[in-house]
C-alpha cells in the first residue's frame, strides 16, 4: 500500500447541492463546509433524507454540486476516478465474476502485472476471511461474504481515499459486528482516509477517529466529535461497550441525533439509531 | 387422508405415470420422443380408421419414402440450404446492427422511453404484413425475403438489448468508474456481459420469429428454401412431400436452437444465476 500522504484529503468547501423537480428546487443538503486530514477515519450520521448519501455522491464524482466545490489532494473533483474507491450499500460486485476476479478488477484496469495482482488479491482474501471461496460466484455467498468482497475490491485497488454508504445496513447483526471489526484493523493498518455514512451511532464511534452528526434536511454538519484510538491497530466490541470513554461518546453523539428526530416530530420515520448495537 | 399420508404423496415424484417395467419414455433418456409417437400413433390411426385417400392424408412410411426421395436426390439439401443461408445472414445482420441499436437505445433513459412504445408497435407490426411492401419495392426476391426475415428478427434483439443494458444496476458501472475505468472499459467489462442474458433472449426470439417468416415468405416470393418447397409440391398434390417438409422445417429448428442457442444461454445463466432471479 503507498505510504499515506500529510495533510488535507478531503476538502469540502460552501458545498450545496439543490435538485432540480416538478415541484420547484429542493434543497438535498444545506451548506457543508468539511475537511477530512488524510488517513482520518471520519463517519457521518444524521437522520433519513438529510443529504448524507448527496454529499457522498459529490466527493465520489457522481454528482456535480450546484454550489461550492470540492478537493481531493488540493485538486477540484470532476468526476470518479481510482484515487477515491467507493464500497455501495448495493452490493455493486458483478454477478458474473468470481470472488477473485472481482477483487482483482481494481488492479487488471491499472494493468498491474500478474503476479501483484495475485498477491495482493490473495491476501486481501485471507484479510476478509474469503479464503476457500476465490473461485465462488457472488450469487453462491452469503450477504455478509458480498459485502466482503465489496469491501476487499475497493482496497485492492488501493485507493487514497475509501467512500462507503452504509456498506454493512443490509447483513444480520451478528456478521455486522464482525465485519466492523475486520473494517477497522483493515483501514487502521492501510492508514486508509474512509468516509463512512451510517444510520447506527454505535457503529459511527466505533469506527470512527471523528464522527460528524447532520441535521435534518437540508442538512449541515453540526457537530464534529474526536473519537481518541485507544489500541492502534483495531477495535474490538468487547472492549468498546465495557470502555466507559467510549460510552460517553456514543450517549453524546446519540443526543445529538436525537434531537434531530424530536425536534421535528413530522419527520419522525423509523430510523435504525441501534442504540444498544 | 392424514397429513402424514398427504406429505408423503406429495414428496413421491409425479413426472412418471407411464412407466413399464424397466423401461421409460417418460422419464429416460429418450423421453422427449414420447410425444412425437404418440402424434404419429394418431395421425396413422385416422388415416386407418377414416380410410382416408392419400390425396387427402398419406400414412407416415409414405412421409419418410418421399422424405428419402427429396435427400437422395440433393433436392431437400439444395431447399434447405436456402433457407439456412437466409436465417444464418438474417442472425448475423441482427446481431451486428441490433445488438449496438439496443445499446444507444439503452444507455439513454430518454432515448428508451421515447422508443419503447414505437419498438412495441413494430413488434406488433409481423415481418409477413411488410411482404406486400417488400414486393412492390424489392420483386419476387431474395432481398425480399432478407428484408422481411431481418425485420422481424431485428426488432426482438434491439428490444431485449435494450432491456438488457436498461436492467443492469447503475451502481456496477459507477463502482468501475471509481475503479479507474474507461468508458469503453465500462461498455466491455459492465453492459457487455451484463446484458448479454437479454441478447440471447431476444436472438432466440427472434430466431424462432425469423424463421417462421423465412418459410411463409418464401411460399409468396418462391425463390427456393423450405417454403418454397412445401408450397411448390402443394400443386400437385403431393401431401407426403409437404408433410416432410415440414418435418424438417421443425427439425432445422429444433437443431439450431437446441445445439447452438439452448448452450450459450443456460452457460451463461448457470453461471451468474441472479441476473435471471
Amino acid at each position: 500500500m503507498t505510504p499515506t500522504v500529510q495533510g488535507d484529503k478531503i476538502v469540502v468547501e460552501n458545498f450545496q447541492h439543490i435538485f432540480d423537480s416538478a415541484d420547484g428546487p429542493i434543497e438535498a443538503t444545506g451548506r457543508v463546509d468539511l475537511t477530512i486530514p488524510a488517513g482520518q477515519f471520519v463517519t457521518l450520521v444524521g437522520p433519513s433524507g438529510c443529504g448524507k448519501t448527496t454529499l457522498l455522491k459529490a466527493i465520489a464524482g457522481f454528482i456535480d454540486p450546484t454550489h461550492g466545490r470540492i478537493l481531493c489532494d488540493g485538486a477540484p473533483v470532476t468526476g470518479p476516478g481510482r484515487d477515491r474507491g467507493v464500497v455501495f450499500q448495493e452490493l455493486a460486485i458483478l454477478p458474473w465474476r468470481t470472488v477473485r476476479r472481482n477483487i482483482a478488477h481494481g488492479l487488471e484496469i491499472a494493468r498491474a502485472p500478474r503476479q501483484e495482482i495475485d498477491a495482493t488479491v490473495k491476501r486481501l482474501i485471507e484479510l476478509t476471511g474469503l479464503v476457500g471461496f476465490e473461485d465462488r460466484y457472488p450469487h453462491e455467498l452469503s450477504g455478509g461474504m458480498k459485502q466482503r468482497v465489496a469491501v476487499a475490491r475497493t482496497w485492492a485497488a488501493d485507493p487514497d481515499v475509501i467512500l462507503m454508504d452504509e456498506p454493512f445496513a443490509a447483513v444480520d447483526a451478528m456478521t455486522r459486528l464482525t465485519l466492523q471489526e475486520e473494517l477497522a484493523s483493515l483501514s487502521y493498518q492501510t492508514k486508509k482516509t474512509v468516509f463512512f455514512i451510517t444510520h447506527s451511532v454505535d457503529e459511527a464511534v466505533f469506527l470512527a477517529d471523528r464522527v460528524l452528526v447532520m441535521s435534518r434536511r437540508p442538512g449541515t454538519i453540526k457537530a464534529s466529535i474526536e473519537v481518541p484510538r485507544r489500541t492502534p491497530g483495531g477495535r474490538d466490541w468487547e472492549s468498546f461497550t465495557t470502555d466507559t470513554d467510549m460510552q460517553a461518546i456514543v450517549e453524546k453523539v446519540l443526543r445529538l441525533v436525537r434531537e434531530e428526530k424530536t425536534a421535528h416530530k413530522k419527520d419522525s420515520a423509523p430510523v435504525a439509531l441501534e442504540a444498544a448495537g | 387422508m392424514t397429513m402424514a399420508q398427504a406429505s408423503h404423496a406429495r414428496a413421491v415424484p409425479m413426472h412418471d405415470p407411464f412407466r413399464i417395467g424397466g423401461f421409460s419414455l417418460v422419464a429416460g433418456k429418450f423421453s422427449f420422443l414420447l410425444p412425437f409417437v404418440v402424434l404419429v400413433a394418431i395421425w396413422w390411426t385416422i388415416k386407418i380408421a377414416f380410410d382416408l385417400d392419400d390425396r387427402v392424408l398419406v400414412a407416415p412410411p409414405d412421409v419418410l419414402g418421399a422424405l428419402w426421395t427429396l435427400f437422395s436426390r440433393g433436392i431437400l439439401a439444395d431447399y434447405a440450404a436456402t433457407s439456412l443461408y437466409a436465417i444464418a445472414v438474417a442472425i448475423i445482420f441482427s446481431a451486428c446492427v441490433g445488438v449496438p441499436l439496443g445499446f444507444a437505445v439503452g444507455a439513454n433513459k430518454y432515448v428508451a422511453r421515447s422508443l419503447d412504445l414505437f419498438l412495441r408497435f413494430f413488434q406488433g407490426v409481423s415481418g409477413i404484413s411488410w411482404l406486400p411492401l417488400a414486393i412492390i419495392w424489392f420483386g419476387f426476391s431474395d432481398t425480399t425475403i432478407l428484408v422481411i426475415v431481418v425485420y422481424t428478427l431485428v426488432v426482438p434483439v434491439i428490444f431485449n438489448t435494450m432491456v438488457g443494458v436498461r436492467a443492469i444496476p447503475r451502481e456496477y458501472a459507477l463502482s468501475l468508474q471509481t475503479l479507474g475505468a474507461s468508458r469503453l472499459r465500462v461498455v466491455r467489462d459492465v453492459y457487455l456481459p451484463g446484458a448479454l442474458p437479454s441478447i440471447l433472449v431476444g436472438l432466440r426470439l427472434g430466431m424462432g420469429y425469423g424463421w417462421r417468416a423465412l418459410i411463409a415468405a418464401e411460399m409468396l416470393v418462391r425463390q427456393g428454401g423450405l417454403g418454397d418447397l412445401i408450397f411448390g409440391a402443394r400443386t400437385f398434390g403431393q401431401i407426403d412431400r409437404i408433410i416432410g417438409g415440414m418435418i424438417v422445417i421443425g427439425v432445422l429448428y429444433i437443431i439450431v436452437d437446441r445445439l447452438i442457442v439452448q448452450p450459450i444461454e443456460s452457460l451463461t445463466f448457470e453461471r451468474w444465476g441472479v441476473l435471471r432471479k
